[in-house]
């Protein structure tokens, strides 16, 4: 029972990281109707520049230089590549980003080469024990983080000027072009916003238990199309509770591994994937998804 | 205040005042390589002026809308040539927001409001291109007292609002941005006559606050009557201009959009529909003998609200019935329950002796019973030859192995299926729009794709909702004439819902008026004319006798 309630409250923590990416993927989504393969190697540039960073400038402000470049890069693409080919087939576009997303993970791999860059997390490896429970105290500093920033986030999407827009504006376009909502500038917004959230979930990626940052890192975020999808593509709450959903599977089946021996060594790698088909299966517009309902 | 405010606003721009608040001159626009969509209009809105822009389907209303939004690179289209001048100041070719920051402001054919925001976020949506928030504070006010009903409504779902509430909150969003200048493009479409009646005192009302409005309508009756200028789009260009009142009395307005059947326009169109033979043999291939479609005590619910209280009528095979009644009244509903959309909650509805409350609806269309969809159920990017091959659906036999093989098989009998298309095409009058897509249409030339695709299937039965919605007089006069001869040819038995009262009329055997999901009349045309139930629920007392005039 023990061991549950840890890989419970490591799980969610793991969750809500993903949780984070999902987002991104949600936001490019809703603003442009493009699913964002170059996400992966967005998040894997902010973790990169937080990590070589750290040593001189310090941790939480190599977290922020990290979010502010991610966030530049993810602007850059969609103000010098993608707003150019508005209108295009979304499918296509879609492939286009894979295109990116090599481009931009073969430099920083290049730059990375062999070495592994720790992200100087000041919680380290150390533990907390409550009660008979013993959580990593990156952990708790994951799922706080990313509490406070999903639940800012859902504030702004619900009640700013910013949601307003961007709901209108993922609902119709051309329809909020007509009230005067600037579209280029929100879904360069959209793209930033997810670049500099993907960062920091990065940085906790590449935290305790994992080394730091190598040439695979770029790879986790591949994990939060599962959580996306399953969420349904289109919604913020379907992210979120795809991404717990990945976060808890993934924990569980690397936890209970040996009993879960029949099935099979990395259980855990392919086991977001599997739930992912298994929902599908079920729900084709993923969870929280928007089927296309209309009145006939 | 915010007459100040918009003054002072302006004042750089020289004596806007004196001119007019927009002068169009020659402007010339087209969709990528589809042609041309404007070739030279030219028209003039006075300050303070209502000005109404009627015209066929495809004349390039809405272009000429969109040209003036800035809009038109959103639809792949673009300003070829010639100028847009809103207070002496130069905006063809502008940024849309700038446009809405300047104070031009257009509504949406089929008033698009956002369906999942609720009707609060739906105006602040409205009104976010205006950085002020104490004008925005005051746009509000203005928008509720104009919509009282809005303000009542305020965190429902804007999808969930009648066609009349969308109707009044899509034009309450674009006010939010306190424009001086208005473009509704048709704000009545889909309408019942009650509810236009409203939508043009309040059109009236908003003018009488300063805002210039230029209004796109089918309904010419109503633009004619509330505007003080008027042009007439053909094909691209500005066939007729002048005073609303005296477009009104002119004899080519009155037969082509008023629907008045003039001595003589009565003989040029019998002329006219003489000289078009259809090939409506291609519909008749196999045809089981007709049966009557028959609903008894039909009551459907969703959750608690009841959209069909013991709903009753009979449909004698070879006739036409028509449904009848305000927005919301439960007309498509009816129409849903028929095709086995809706499941009804009690009552039955059945075709001959078959039942069709258990039926899924492909069994139902598999019966020979087809329909047409009042929100437009097509493939919007594809083309108008591939949606009108879905029809051929039932009637095709190769499977998706052969398909997906391109087997000589299927080949040879999609090369049959399309020359079939082609010739419904040809019925419902759209050979020469084939090949474009579907969304590059107009509204009204959409609905005749859906007919295309429902005849397509080779009915027994065609329900058709609200076809004629989006065509002025004449293109519904058109239309009429094509039901009544696939009707006189086919033995078709149809069952229609629409407002459009001389089209209604003028086909109809019988007809059922619905309110509040219950029928309150039953019979032929002529006593539903004159049924003081129907007259105080639907038709106005004012709007009956203009609008039944003109049945061809």
């Amino acid at each position: 029972m023990t061991q549950f309630i840890e890989l419970t409250i490591n799980g969610l923590s793991l969750g809500s990281i993903y949780a984070l990416i999902a987002f991104g993927f949600v936001l490019v989504y809703k603003a442009t109707g493009i699913i964002n393969f170059a996400h992966g190697s967005i998040l894997l540039l902010g973790a990169y520049v937080a990590a070589r960073t750290q040593a001189d400038i310090g941790f939480w402000p190599a977290m922020l230089l990290g979010a502010a470049s991610a966030a530049t890069l993810a602007a850059l693409v969609d103000v010098f590549i993608m707003r150019r080919l508005r209108g295009t087939e979304p499918n296509s576009l879609a492939i286009l980003t894979l295109g990116i997303d090599i481009v931009i993970a073969t430099d920083l791999i290049r730059r990375i080469g062999p070495d592994i860059f720790t992200s100087g997390a000041p919680w380290g490896s150390e533990v907390a024990r409550v009660g008979d429970y013993v959580i990593p105290e990156t952990r708790i500093a994951a799922a706080s983080i990313a509490i406070l920033i999903i639940s800012a986030f859902f504030l702004a999407f619900r009640y700013s000027d910013w949601g307003v827009a961007m709901r209108a504006a993922a609902t119709d376009g051309r329809t909020a072009a007509l009230m005067g909502i600037r579209l280029n500038r929100l879904a360069a917004g959209a793209w930033a916003l997810a670049g500099a959230l993907a960062a920091v979930a990065g940085v906790f990626f590449v935290s305790f238990p994992s080394p730091g940052v190598d040439n695979a890192t770029g790879l986790s975020a591949l994990a939060a199309i599962p959580a996306a999808v399953i969420g349904g593509l289109d919604s913020l709450i379907g992210a979120l509770v795809g991404g717990l959903i990945i976060g808890l599977v993934a924990t569980y089946c690397a936890g209970y591994q040996d009993e879960l021996s029949f099935l099979g060594r990395g259980l855990g790698e392919i086991a977001p994937y599997t739930v992912m088909l298994i929902v599908l299966l079920f729900r084709p517009a993923g969870l929280f998804g928007s089927r296309s309902v209309t009145r006939v | 205040m915010n007459a100040t405010a918009q003054a002072a606003d302006t004042s750089g721009a020289g004596p806007s005042t004196a001119g007019p608040i927009l002068r169009v001159t020659d402007l010339h626009a087209s969709y990528g390589d589809a042609g041309t969509a404007l070739d030279g209009v030219s028209l003039e809105v006075a300050q303070g002026g209502i000005v109404a822009v009627l015209g066929n389907n495809g004349a390039g209303k809405s272009t000429l809308l969109r040209a003036i939004s800035g809009t038109l690179p959103l639809e792949s289209g673009r300003i070829t040539g010639g100028s847009i001048e809103y207070e002496g100041r130069e905006i063809a070719g502008k940024d849309p927001t700038t446009i809405v920051r300047g104070g031009v402001v257009q509504v949406p054919e089929g008033r698009r409001i956002f369906a999942g925001l609720t009707v609060d976020e739906n105006l602040r949506a409205g009104g976010l291109a205006t950085k002020d928030r104490s004008a925005r504070g005051a746009a509000r006010g203005r928008v509720f007292e104009l919509f009282p009903r809005l303000e009542e409504r305020l965190s429902q779902k804007g999808g969930l609002l009648s066609g009349g509430e969308q109707q009044m909150l899509a034009i309450g969003r674009a006010l939010m941005s306190q424009p001086r200048l208005l473009l509704l493009d048709e704000p009545s479409l889909g309408l019942a006559p009650q509810i236009v009646e409203q939508i043009a005192e309040i059109v009236t009302e908003i003018n009488r606050g300063g805002t210039s409005v230029v209004l796109v309508e089918q309904n010419a009756a109503m633009a004619l009557r509330i505007s003080t200028d008027a042009f007439v789009l053909e094909s691209g260009r500005v066939g007729l201009s002048g005073r609303s009142a005296d477009l009104a009395g002119s004899d080519e307005v009155r037969r082509r959009y008023l629907g008045v059947a003039t001595e003589e326009s009565a003989e040029a169109q019998a002329e006219e529909s003489a000289a078009v033979t259809r090939p409506t043999h291609v519909l008749s291939t196999r045809r089981a003998e007709p049966k009557t479609l028959h609903a008894a005590g039909v009551t459907v619910r969703f959750g608690g609200i009841t959209a069909l209280e013991d709903v009753s009528f009979e449909v004698a095979p070879g006739t036409t019935h028509a449904i009848i009644g305000p927005n919301g009244a439960g007309k498509s509903t009816c129409l849903n329950v028929l095709t086995g959309v809706y499941r009804a909650t009690s009552g039955n509805v059945s075709y001959g002796d078959t039942g069709l409350d258990t039926m899924r609806p492909h069994r139902i269309a598999a019966l020979g019973i087809a329909r047409t969809f009042q929100n437009l159920a097509l493939s919007p990017e594809t083309t108008v030859e591939r949606n009108l091959l879905v029809g051929r659906h039932r009637l095709t036999k190769a499977g998706f192995v052969a398909a997906g093989l391109s087997l000589p098989s299927s080949r040879r009998e999609l090369a049959a299926q399309i020359d079939h298309v082609h010739q419904v095409a040809e019925i419902v009058g759209l050979t020469g729009d084939l090949h474009r897509l579907v969304h590059e249409l107009p509204y009204g030339v959409r609905k005749r794709v859906e007919l295309g695709r429902a005849l397509c299937a080779e009915p027994d039965v065609l329900l058709l909702d609200e076809p004629v919605a989006g065509m002025n007089a004449h293109e519904s006069a058109e239309m009429s004439a094509t039901i009544a001869e696939l009707r006189a040819a086919l033995g078709l038995t149809i069952v229609l819902v629409e407002h459009d009262m001389p089209f209604v009329m003028g086909l109809a055997d019988r007809v059922t008026v619905l309110d509040f999901g219950e029928v309150i009349a039953d019979g032929p045309p002529d006593e539903i004319q004159r049924d003081p139930a129907v007259l105080a629920a639907y038709l106005g007392t004012a709007g009956a006798g203009a609008e039944t005039g003109g049945t061809t």
